[in-house]
């Protein structure tokens, strides 16, 4: 139970930064394609920086364990990537 | 307090900014729940969900569980915590757009959308329901989404996340170089 409390509001937390980040606009994201608004990418790449700085640290305190690694599957992992890019960029969702 | 209430009022953030945001959150949910943000899984669980009070027999089946198998499923057709994680970031994204008061109904209210394909809804609608179809049909066979393969598996440096990416932003380019022709 306290795990859904807290699944709550660390989406409540998820959905306001992307918000605030704009990715909720079909611009915003369409533009990174188009290599005219990076906007999508900083905000990945910052939260990316951010958590893996801080999960590396984590577990070097003996704080975490990693949580299961989604699983590596080439053909699976980068034809998914192909075709979510073109539902991406179309949709801008 | 002040310079607090004026930056919560700005619609749209520095993406910096908002993703140290993003970062403690997705490092919050190791630290807390041993779980990673993803969206894309929700969905799934809760069309799993669905399809097995409706038609059991059609969605009995590897990817969301067989009766009195022994193998788990790889997608729970329950209320997991993806799902509730999904209710709480339909209530962030309101709260981000009520802080900036920028709440209001759209159809199709994007100048650039508007411009490129057209300011009727229902294109905006169709476009937007096939379009998310093959986003979650990708979810589904790349293993998450933009958030729950790329950012989440990237942050602990699965080769999954990358080739994802990879792939993500090589066809994303081409489809917006198709749709939008000269005026790329």
């Amino acid at each position: 139970m306290a795990n859904y409390i807290i699944a709550l509001f660390l989406g409540v937390g998820f959905g306001f930064s992307l918000n605030k980040a704009g990715l909720t606009k079909y611009y915003k994201i369409v533009n990174v394609f188009r290599f005219t608004d990076m906007a999508v990418l900083k905000f990945m790449m910052t939260a990316l920086a951010v958590s893996m700085t801080g999960l590396y640290i984590f577990r070097g305190l003996g704080w975490i364990n990693f949580p299961s690694v989604p699983p590596t599957y080439i053909v699976g992992n980068l034809v998914g990537g192909l075709i979510f890019g073109v539902g991406m960029a179309l949709t801008g969702f | 307090m002040n310079w607090f209430k004026t930056q919560i009022s700005k619609e749209m953030w520095s993406p910096y900014i908002a993703g140290i945001l993003l970062g403690i959150i997705g490092l919050l949910a190791v630290l807390l729940s041993n779980s990673l943000l993803g969206a894309s899984g929700a969905f799934e669980s809760l069309a799993g969900l669905i399809g097995k009070n409706i038609t059991p027999a059609l969605f009995s089946n590897i990817y969301w569980g067989v009766e009195g198998a022994r193998s788990l499923p790889i997608m729970r057709p329950e209320i997991t915590w993806p799902v509730i994680l999904l209710v709480g970031v339909f209530f962030g994204g309101m709260l981000g757009a009520f802080t900036s008061r920028t709440f209001e109904f759209r159809f199709n209210d994007d100048a650039q959308w508007k411009k490129i394909i057209g300011p009727q809804p229902w294109k905006r609608w169709v476009i937007a329901f096939f379009g998310a179809i093959l986003l979650e049909y990708a979810a589904g066979i790349a293993g998450g989404c933009t958030s729950g393969l790329a950012i989440s598996g990237g942050m602990l440096l699965a080769p999954a996340a990358f080739l994802f990416i990879a792939g993500m932003f090589a066809s994303g380019i081409v489809t917006a170089l198709v749709v939008y022709g000269r005026r790329y």
